[in-house]
């Protein structure tokens, strides 16, 4: 947790008390200095620990644009800002750290203590930490005792107290079979980013590979760097090809828009082999991950309700089904039927994100 | 003066003004009559349905005369995005054409000697093909493209397969446009079918066979995001241009015929789809209401729906015929007027149509075969009573 400036007062320190809050960024300056000694005293460990990468993220949701109207792609399909892809990147360049996500509030953001879950679960499903940042008010009317702060602030630890008794999730490999093979540095670090950006709002299940990476699982694969690859990863794209892999690739057409890559990747791929499918949702998000025995299928709704009625299909042949939520670690009574090569799942009335739990 | 009673004179005198030709052409010779049949099917298992189908077609005169050696082209309805259910209900139950009913269609066109057979619809905001647009609502394009050997989609919401559009005119001049540029496949068929669901229609009243024309228009010109001057590239958004005529069509295309006729979406569309059907002639229209939904078009209509299961397809070669049928099984009276269910907000397009001389919609003069209206009926108009009759539809999502 980001501990904000105006927290003079170390009796503040008692909110975290029984939380799975373990670590405070604390701010220089004598004016803390009382924080950061009880702090210590507690426990909790101050200062950002070794083995962690922090990533500048994006406060995440639907894009609101001036007058709050919700922001559209050139689909219509609600703009979702998500750190997913971000964290999944950084998990793949430095696969023995920890990804923490630094995306504070924007100034002019509506929030609501549902804004706090969006934002804990956004980084958490991907297995990476949101860096619990208030925003302002927030953090004023809780050192004031504010009855009305109590609500968010629940909110954010009960969210964080879920992610932290399920932090062996975050070891689960991804479930993917777009592949975006790239240094993602230097001149290609913007289009490859970019691109893992795009097909995750389009809905794909893609994963960042780096020279040398594997493709196990991997149908379509796209390499858009500017160089021609090297002669041993020429071979193994070779192989993948040959296979019945599917390509694309900067040596056949220009990487002028990202946009258009993912778009084209999606259709010639095909949603055939979706791996997620999801009605009456609004703007989703969703990441898929397995350890062989069980797969959770973490779904991310972005509104600020979460959905009434939603169905969500999951690719892969499943006997059992049951989900969680912050409100409800267990739902058991799930409907669901086995249909054209996955399980459809009915989800009830749920917040904005849903472990789906999947045997 | 007050604003209401200045709103329904101005209405009156541009629904009698625009009227006026067609309804002197209506006198001069009766609108075209000819067979409808209606089938119960409780089901869409291809064991009662194919020779349910079979059998309609064949009281309408056997299939192998209207399809033998032709190009047929299949206007299906998918209103609404794929990903939107009434509930946790599959899509095909409730608002779009069953799968079923399109490969059994097409198989049977195929025994009967269709050269081919296109299935063709204009998804909503998008140019990707349609078989894409359906896997997402859960469907295999396979179940349709394997009903017979020369069977085919196209996305007809944008230019398509071909170099341009086809400019279709209005034969009797038009209540609203006097032509549309559409994509080709509309001109290259010999024969169009429409499949229609049976529903009602937040705007229209109803949506039958001649309703599922309106989306024969490609955004590209006539949405939200059409060009200017030109098409759009790729079709965004929905058709607001016929709805609310906030602005024209792209210049390229020709504009309505009287710029200062009503914006109201209850006047215009009627007209916009009797114009299209006049445009592009309906030789086959089936209307398919074996599972659907009462309240409207699709779940986005703000009002309380219901999955419903009537059981009946109704199948024409007239379609203002056939959807005349359509009503009453649906419980409505196809005499009814602007004021009266379920056109209490909007004009009549099977009046309008019968004005134009497409059909007659009179049930007297119809040539009824298969089972009788009266053993077919699903009270539509009874629970459209109970829920309070029509309200006005919510702006935004709308084909």
């Amino acid at each position: 947790m980001r501990w904000p400036e105006a927290w003079r007062d170390p009796a503040l320190l008692d909110l975290l008390k029984g939380s799975a809050i373990d670590t405070l960024l604390i701010g220089p300056g004598e004016a803390l200095g009382a924080v950061r000694e009880r702090a210590r005293k507690q426990g909790l460990q101050i200062d950002t620990p070794p083995g962690v990468s922090i990533a500048k993220g994006e406060w995440p949701g639907v894009k609101m644009a001036r007058g709050r109207d919700a922001g559209a792609g050139p689909t219509g399909v609600p703009w979702v800002n998500s750190n997913g892809w971000a964290i999944r990147l950084a998990m793949v360049q430095k696969p023995d750290h920890t990804v923490w996500i630094d995306a504070p509030p924007a100034a002019d953001s509506f929030i609501t203590p549902d804004s706090y879950l969006i934002a804990i679960a956004d980084s958490a499903a991907y297995g990476g930490r949101w860096i619990l940042s208030l925003d302002a008010p927030l953090a004023q009317s809780l050192a004031e005792g504010k009855p009305d702060a109590q609500r968010p602030w629940k909110r954010i630890v009960e969210t964080a107290a879920f992610f932290a008794a399920r932090k062996d999730w975050s070891d689960y490999p991804p479930v993917a079979n777009m592949g975006v093979l790239s240094d993602f540095a230097g001149p290609n670090e913007f289009f490859g980013q970019e691109l893992l950006n795009l097909l995750a709002r389009a809905g794909a299940q893609a994963r960042a590979i780096l020279p040398g990476g594997s493709f196990d699982g991997i149908r379509l694969l796209i390499y858009p760097d500017a160089a021609p690859a090297s002669a041993a990863l020429r071979a193994q794209i070779d192989k993948f090809t040959k296979s019945g892999g599917l390509l694309m690739t900067s040596e056949k057409r220009p990487t002028d828009d990202p946009y258009i890559w993912a778009n084209d990747a999606v259709v010639q791929l095909s949603h055939r082999n979706d791996l997620v499918r999801f009605w009456n949702s609004g703007a989703t998000g969703s990441y898929v991950s397995t350890n062989g025995k069980q797969t959770i299928a973490h779904l991310l709704f972005y509104s600020m309700r979460g959905p009434d009625s939603a169905s969500v299909w999951v690719a892969g042949n499943y006997r059992s089904a049951q989900a969680a939520t912050i409100e409800h670690p267990t739902i058991e009574k799930l409907g669901f039927e086995n249909k054209k090569g996955g399980m459809e799942v009915h989800l009830p009335q749920v917040s904005q994100y849903v472990a789906l739990q999947l045997t | 003066m007050s604003h209401c009673s200045s709103r329904r004179h101005f209405l009156l005198s541009s629904s009698a003004f625009a009227l006026a030709p067609t309804l002197a052409r209506a006198a001069a010779a009766p609108a075209p009559a000819g067979p409808v049949s209606v089938a119960r099917c409780n089901t869409y298992d291809s064991a009662e349905l194919v020779p349910t189908l079979q059998k309609m077609f064949d009281q309408l005169g056997g299939l192998g005369k209207l399809v033998k050696n032709k190009t047929v082209a299949m206007k299906i309805n998918l209103t609404g995005a794929p990903t939107y259910r009434l509930g946790y209900l599959p899509l095909e139950d409730t608002h779009y054409t069953h799968p079923h009913v399109i490969a059994a269609t097409a198989h049977l066109m195929s025994q009967a000697g269709a050269r081919r057979i296109r299935i063709l619809e204009s998804p909503w905001a998008t140019a990707d093909p349609v078989e894409e647009y359906i896997l997402r609502a859960n469907w295999d394009p396979r179940d349709i493209l394997s009903a017979g050997p020369h069977v085919e989609f196209e996305n007809t919401n944008y230019l398509g397969q071909a170099k341009k559009y086809s400019r279709m005119a209005v034969p009797f001049g038009g209540y609203m446009f006097p032509a549309f540029d559409l994509n080709h496949s509309y001109e290259d068929c010999d024969v169009f079918v429409s499949i229609a669901k049976m529903k009602e229609h937040a705007t229209a009243g109803v949506t039958l066979s001649m309703k599922n024309c309106f989306g024969i228009t490609p955004c590209t010109i006539y949405g939200t995001g059409a060009g200017k001057d030109e098409p759009s590239l790729v079709p965004k958004g929905g058709r607001g241009i016929i709805h609310q005529g906030d602005r024209q069509p792209s210049l390229s295309a020709p504009s309505e015929k009287d710029p200062k006729a009503p914006r109201l979406d209850t006047w215009r569309v009627p007209r916009t789809v009797v114009d299209l059907v006049a445009a592009r002639p309906i030789h086959l229209a089936i209307v398919e209401g074996i599972k659907t939904m009462t309240g409207g078009e699709g779940p986005w209509v703000n009002v309380e729906q219901l999955g419903v299961a009537p059981g009946v397809i109704v199948a024409g070669l007239n379609p203002v015929n056939t959807d005349a049928v359509a009503m009453s099984v649906m419980g409505f009276d196809p005499m009814a007027t602007r004021g009266t269910p379920p056109f209490e907000r909007c004009d009549s397009i099977v009046q309008l149509a019968e004005e134009a001389g497409l059909g007659t919609r009179d049930l007297g003069r119809i040539d009824l075969r298969g089972d009788t209206i009266a053993a077919a009926r699903f009270d539509f108009a009874g629970i459209r009573k109970k829920r309070g009759g029509a309200r006005p539809p919510q702006i935004g999502i709308r084909g």
